[in-house]
This record gives C-alpha cells, structure tokens and sequence, in this order.
C-alpha cells in the first residue's frame, strides 16, 4: 500500500449544521487518505455523517473545518474527476437509459454520436444491453441501479464515490450487484469510496474497510482485507471478520 | 371460484359502464319532465333542436353558431399562446432565480388572489369593449395560473436531482434545461390544463358584456330576448368545446410526457 | 429432535392464485402449528407479495383458502396482525397509545389493555418512552412499536413481511433477538417472509422455501438449532448454504 500513491486526503474535516434550534456536529475530526486504485468502503451504522462526508468530498458541500487534498492539491468546489452514484438513483425518469448514461458528456459538448458509443459501451458493460430505449420506470431496482453505476462509469472519473447504492435493494438483488460490481471493477477498475452501513457488504466488496462511529462521525477503526476475491461469505475467515467488525460498531437504536 | 369471479368481473364491467349512461338518461328525463310542467321555465329538448337549426338557417349577427364558436375560440387560442409564452418564461424566472423571485414574488402575491372579472372595469375604462380588452382579459385569467403552476414545480424539483447535474459538470444553463424544466414538466402541464379551463371561462364572461360576436354574446342575447332556447344551445356548444378541449390536452400530455404514465 | 405435539393453527390448503391466464400461486398446501415460528423464503420476484396479500385477503385466492383452527380465515372472527416493510405507526399517538390502539378497537376491558401495554413495554425496554410520538423517535424504534402492538393483540397469526429489511445488520441482529423474546414469551404464531437466507435461519422453526414463478412450497426445512443461535457455527452456515443452492438465481 506504501507504494501507491495517495489519490485523497481527508485531512481533519468537522462539519457542523447550524439552524433555528441550535447546532449539529455531523462528522468530527475525520481523517483519511484513499489509495489510487483501491475499493475502499466506509461503513457507518448511524444515519448521520456518511452522506456529508462524501458530499464534502465531490464538493457538493463546504466543510466547517478541515482539508480535502486532491491529487497532492487542496481542493474545493466541484471535481470535474470525481463521479457518483446514489443511494436514491436520482435518474431523470423523463430520459431514456441511454439518455441517462450519456449525460455527464452532453454536459461536456461531446457530439451525439461519440457519446452515444461511449453510453453504449458501459451499458454493455453493466448488463443492460437492450434497454437503452427503456424509461427508468421500466426497469426493476436493480436494473435501475445498473442505469446509475453505467452513467457513473462514463462521466470517466478517476474517483468514484458510490452513496449506499444498493441500500434499497431486497436481500437477493444486493448479493447480485455485489458480485456484478466486483466484475465490472475488475474491468475498469476506478479508485472506489464505497459507503454503506451492511457490514457483510463492507466485507464482501472492500480493500479495505473505514468504520464511522454514530453521530457525531469519527474514525473508530480501519481494517485491510487480505482474503483473496471472490470471496466466501460464509468462510470461517469471513465470518470471523465480520463479527470482529459488528462487535465493534456502535448500536444505534 | 374462478367462474364466480368471472361473473363478479363481468358484472362490474356492466355496471361502471351503465351508470353513466344510465345518468345521462336520468337528467334527460328530468329535463322532458321539468320542461313539460313547466314551459316558461324550461323549452323542451325539441325546441332547443330547432333553436339549434335556425341558427344556421338565420343566423344571428350574420353569424352562424360555428362562426360564434369560432369567434370564442379565436380569442381565447389568441390570448393562450401569448400567456403561455410569457406565463411559463415568467414562471421559469421565479422559480429557478431567488433574486427575480424576491422582486417580482410578492407583487405577484398580491395581484394573484383578484379573479379575472374584476378587471373587467378597469380594462373596459382604458381599452373600450374592442377585440383588444377581450384577448387581454383572458390573457390575464390564464397568466397567473401558468405562472404559479410553472414556478412551483421548478422550485419542487429535489435538490438531489440537481446535485446530479453538478456532479456529472454541468452549468446552470445546461442544468436548467436538462434536468429542471423537463422534471417540471407535469406541474407545467398542470398549468397549461388550468390556463386552457379558466381562459374558456374568462372568454365567456368578457363577451357576456359586450360583443358582436362569441358565445358569451349569444348568451347575454337570449336572455335579452327571453330566449332560453338560445342561452341552452349557446350553453350546450361551450360545454361540449370545453370537453373536446380537455380531451385534446390530456392527448398532448401523453405524447409530451412519454414516461409520465 | 423432540416430537411435536402442538396442534395445527393455521393451515393453508391448494392456496392457488392466478390473475388472468397468468399463475402465480401453484397449489401450495401447508400447516403452521400452534405457537410456531416460520419464515419464508423464496428467490426475488417470485410472488411472495402476491402469497402474503391471498393470506391477508387482499386478494382472494382463486382456488384453495386459508384455515385457522379449522374454519376458513374471516376477519371478523380471527385475529390477524401484519407488520410491514415500512413503518407506520400513528403520529399523532404516544406509544403507549400506539401499542394500546387495537386492543381498544377489540374493546378489552382497561385493566387487560393497561397489563398488555406493560408487559410489551417491558419485553421491548420501550417504557421510558411510553408518551413520547413515534416522530420523535428513529424508524427502527417505529418499527418496534409495530412490532409491539402486533405482539400485543395476541393473534391468532402474526403475519411479518420484511419488517427489518433496511435496517443495517448490528441493528437487525438485536431486533431479531428481541422478536424471539417476544414470541416465546407470547407463546404467538409467527409467519415471517424475508429475503435474508441468514434473518431466516436464525429465527425460524421451520423455514418453507417457495420456488420461482409460479410459486410452489418447494421444500420445507426443519431448523434444528438450540437457540440462541450463532451465524458462525457450521451446523448454522450448514443450513444456510442448503437453502440458498435452493433458490439461487444470481
């Protein structure tokens, strides 16, 4: 790990909410780097602070302290080399998928053609090859979720931050697309952040793993997989791990 | 049990077909009944008919009803695409800038609440009774809809959806056109359907005070001239011009809106 | 094991459900005993909603019906409670109100509500927050005051529809425990539909796996496990990869 280079560095960041009834510390303190190359989770059980960290990160949001060094240069604002993909997919249910995937480039004034090829080529590579004509609301939540990785993908980030995508899907669907993510990643591989509060998944899919504590959000711990992909959910190595991890997270009731 | 709820089925099909025939009818009797009881109250569904004939056989004002309905129709198409033209600009600027909507908001607030009619006075003393005053009257009753339906689904669109629009490198222009007007297309359309209801509305009620020509007219004649058979056939054609233009819009909604189904 | 002599509660004959030509619900015929804990698992998509909607007659069912204790299921003489998926407790109620609301509705005596209520706001260690509303509370709380007030009718079924799906596992885990309590306490019969292969094998009795469209009962798998249960014990992940080789699609 010493050997790669550092693609981002949360260095301290504190976010605190202010409103009409006082003040909310979300995240506190917050420091990380992310690896070139790396599929990094963090996992959090709480409902506040991961959302607003990864928001801080792609810029959508302003931290209250702290540092994002992107690339070995302080940033902030928005990242034109950072996509995402969202929990709530937020597609545009009056865009086709096709549509859909090809819009970071419509944004960029590529011409319809180029464009088309680039969405052609991830929608291939997500598995939905022949609904580039359907309307979001044609698909299943898995597929929908396929649109949102697919659209991700061809806005060609170099980091690929990914918000609990697959947090709304039923048990089954999710080992799917967790499996589904792995190959694609293997393909094309990004440097990944991916967030969620499903300490199987965090097993399943990571690098390795950042767990939050509940609100206010700080590091509690970091972890390195080493059990080689794919991996056995049900392997003694596994499920050693992942009950090291659930006994050390914070019950949030 | 299946062909227990075949029969249920085939029974309920019949039933929600039959009731609105079946109300159709009921007011149709009620109509014979009322208008045989009482002929000075109510002509019966035969002399409306005939009222109907001579209208084309004698026109009124050297106008046959369709030339009337035309008249309507023509003024308040007119004043339609002008007000959704500024109505759902307007509506866009409010909606999507904070500044325009702190300036212009709260004027719109307060000239938002007066029905249409109660400009008629104002309008008449500066315009006259013209073709003019008539176009901007319905200009006005069907402004303000289009612009408070067209700013609230812009300013409802989820911040979410926009957030996308910046994460994947968009500007304000690029995001406003790709992803906030056409997620307030429904609302617009909501607009567009209202503006199209309350414009026929405000048509009728400006010709009703003056004019040569319109339905309104035909109206205020009949009842001049005690003739209620006209203010029925007058009243029958509006009806079935504001259906047929309802319908022709929920039409248009489909073919704008493909996904919103 | 031990032999079983509880009697049959509920028992689900040739329940067939077809929506046109289509079939969705093939002949699927099962017993639930009294006081038993079952769950059902079925791959993605393969009519459980349909299956819990002709048990809660939402639907009728074309052929085959639903029995308890003998006689067809009617609403207006048994008891059947539902938890779903998402929470949805009354707001403008307290939880004590909450929890207390269908027994009032069956018009128990006060004395039996207030004893009922206690007792479920003891097994939950929800008392200090009898009157707080449930928006002031998290939607697992929410959930367990559902959870709560279901228990407390004392069904005849308890019908339970994913109610911890969202949830993330440490959170899942503890509400998993604390519906066991509830239902050895309570003595109640639970049927418990869930996507989670795991959820399932550390609750049930028995577990009825269904098979994909149309639905069948495929198989039904005792779970023969001392409770309480551990994920990690190879007898436990024994059951778990056998059912999940049953309804794998992924």
């Amino acid at each position: 790990m010493e050997r790669l280079s550092k693609r981002l560095e949360i260095k301290d960041v504190s976010k605190t909410f202010f409103g009409d009834k006082g003040y909310f510390t979300a995240i506190e303190h917050v420091s990380l780097d992310v690896y070139d190359g790396e599929f990094l989770v963090v996992l959090g059980p709480g409902r506040c602070g991961k959302s607003v960290l990864l928001n801080i990160v792609s810029g959508l949001e302003k931290q209250t302290e702290g540092k994002i060094i992107y690339n070995g240069k302080e940033w902030s604002g928005m990242n034109p080399e950072i996509g995402m993909v969202f929990q709530k997919l937020a597609l545009m249910p009056f865009k086709t998928v096709i549509e859909n995937v090809e819009l970071s480039l419509k944004f960029r004034g590529i011409n319809k053609k180029e464009r088309r090829d680039v969405a052609r080529h991830y929608i291939d590579l997500v598995g939905l090859k022949g609904f580039e004509d359907y309307y979001p609301k044609q698909l299943s939540g898995g597929m929908q979720q396929r649109v949102g990785i697919a659209r991700a993908y061809a806005a060609d980030p170099k980091l690929l931050i990914m918000d609990e995508p697959f947090g709304k899907l039923d048990a089954q669907t999710r080992y799917q697309m967790q499996e589904d993510l792995l190959k694609i990643w293997e393909k094309e591989k990004r440097t990944i952040i991916f967030v969620t509060n499903n300490i199987e998944e965090a097993c399943y899919l990571g690098d390795r793993i950042v767990l939050l504590s509940d609100c206010p959000a700080r590091v509690k711990e970091e972890y390195k997989i080493d059990i080689p992909r794919p991996r056995d959910m049900v392997s003694r190595e596994f499920l050693d791990l992942r009950t090291k991890i659930s006994d050390n997270t914070d019950l949030s009731i | 049990m299946d062909k227990i709820n075949d029969r249920q089925k085939l029974i309920r099909s019949i039933l929600y077909w039959g009731l609105p025939v079946l109300a159709v009818l009921l007011i149709a009797f009620g109509w014979v009944m009322f208008s045989g009881q009482h002929p000075e109250l109510m002509p019966t569904p035969a002399e409306v008919w005939e009222r109907l004939i001579k209208t084309f056989t004698k026109p009124i004002a050297k106008t046959s009803l369709v030339g009337h309905a035309w008249a309507s129709l023509r003024r308040v198409l007119l004043a339609l695409f002008v007000a959704w033209a500024f109505g759902i600009s307007f509506g866009i600027l409010i909606g999507w800038n904070k500044k325009a909507r702190a300036f212009f908001g709260s004027i719109f607030e307060v000239i938002r609440p007066i029905p249409p009619i109660a400009w008629i006075p104002i309008i008449i003393m500066w315009f006259g009774i013209g073709e003019f005053p008539k176009i901007l009257l319905v200009f006005i009753g069907t402004f303000v809809p289009l612009v408070i339906n067209t700013s609230t689904g812009i300013e409802m669109v989820d911040k979410i959806n926009i957030d996308v629009g910046k994460i994947f490198g968009g500007n304000n222009r690029q995001i406003l056109k790709d992803i906030v007007i056409p997620t307030a297309l429904p609302s617009i359309f909501a607009g567009i359907r209202t503006s199209v209801s309350s414009g026929w509305t405000t048509v009728l009620a400006a010709e009703m005070l003056g004019a040569k020509e319109g339905l309104g007219s035909l109206v205020t004649k009949g009842w001049q001239g005690s003739d209620l058979a006209l203010v029925l056939v007058s009243v029958i054609t509006i009806a079935i011009i504001g259906a047929i233009l309802s319908v022709i819009l929920q039409k248009l909604e489909k073919v704008v809106c493909p996904w919103n189904d | 094991m031990n032999e079983d002599n509880r009697p049959v509660k509920v028992q689900v004959k040739n329940l067939t459900k077809r929506f046109g030509d289509l079939l969705v619900l093939d002949d699927m015929s099962f017993d639930i005993k009294k006081g038993e804990f079952v769950c059902v698992v079925g791959p993605t998509g393969c009519g459980k909603t349909t299956f819990l909607n002709c048990l809660t007659r939402i639907h009728m069912p074309s052929e085959g019906d639903l029995y308890i204790d003998g006689v067809p299921a009617d609403p207006r003489k048994h008891n059947i409670s539902f938890v779903f998926q998402e929470p949805s407790a009354l707001p403008w109620m307290t939880v004590e109100k909450n929890i207390a609301y269908g027994l009032e509705i069956k018009k128990l005596p006060k004395n039996e509500i207030d004893k009922r209520v206690n007792q479920i706001l003891d097994l939950m260690g929800l008392q200090e927050f009898r009157n707080a509303y449930p928006g002031e509370l998290s939607v697992s709380a929410e959930q367990r005051i559902i959870i709560g007030r279901s228990f407390a009718m004392r069904p005849d079924l308890l019908l339970m529809d994913e109610p911890y799906g969202q949830m993330d596992v440490k959170m899942r885990f503890y509400l998993e425990d604390e519906v066991i309590r509830l239902w050895k306490e309570l003595g109640s019969t639970v049927v418990f539909i869930t996507h989670n292969i795991e959820e399932a094998v550390y609750l049930a009795e028995k577990v009825l796996i269904l098979s994909n469209k149309p639905a069948k009962i495929k198989e039904e798998v005792v779970i023969d496990l001392p409770r309480p249960r551990d994920i990690t014990d190879p007898k436990f992940i024994e059951y778990r990869n056998y059912i999940t080789d049953k309804i794998k699609w992924w």
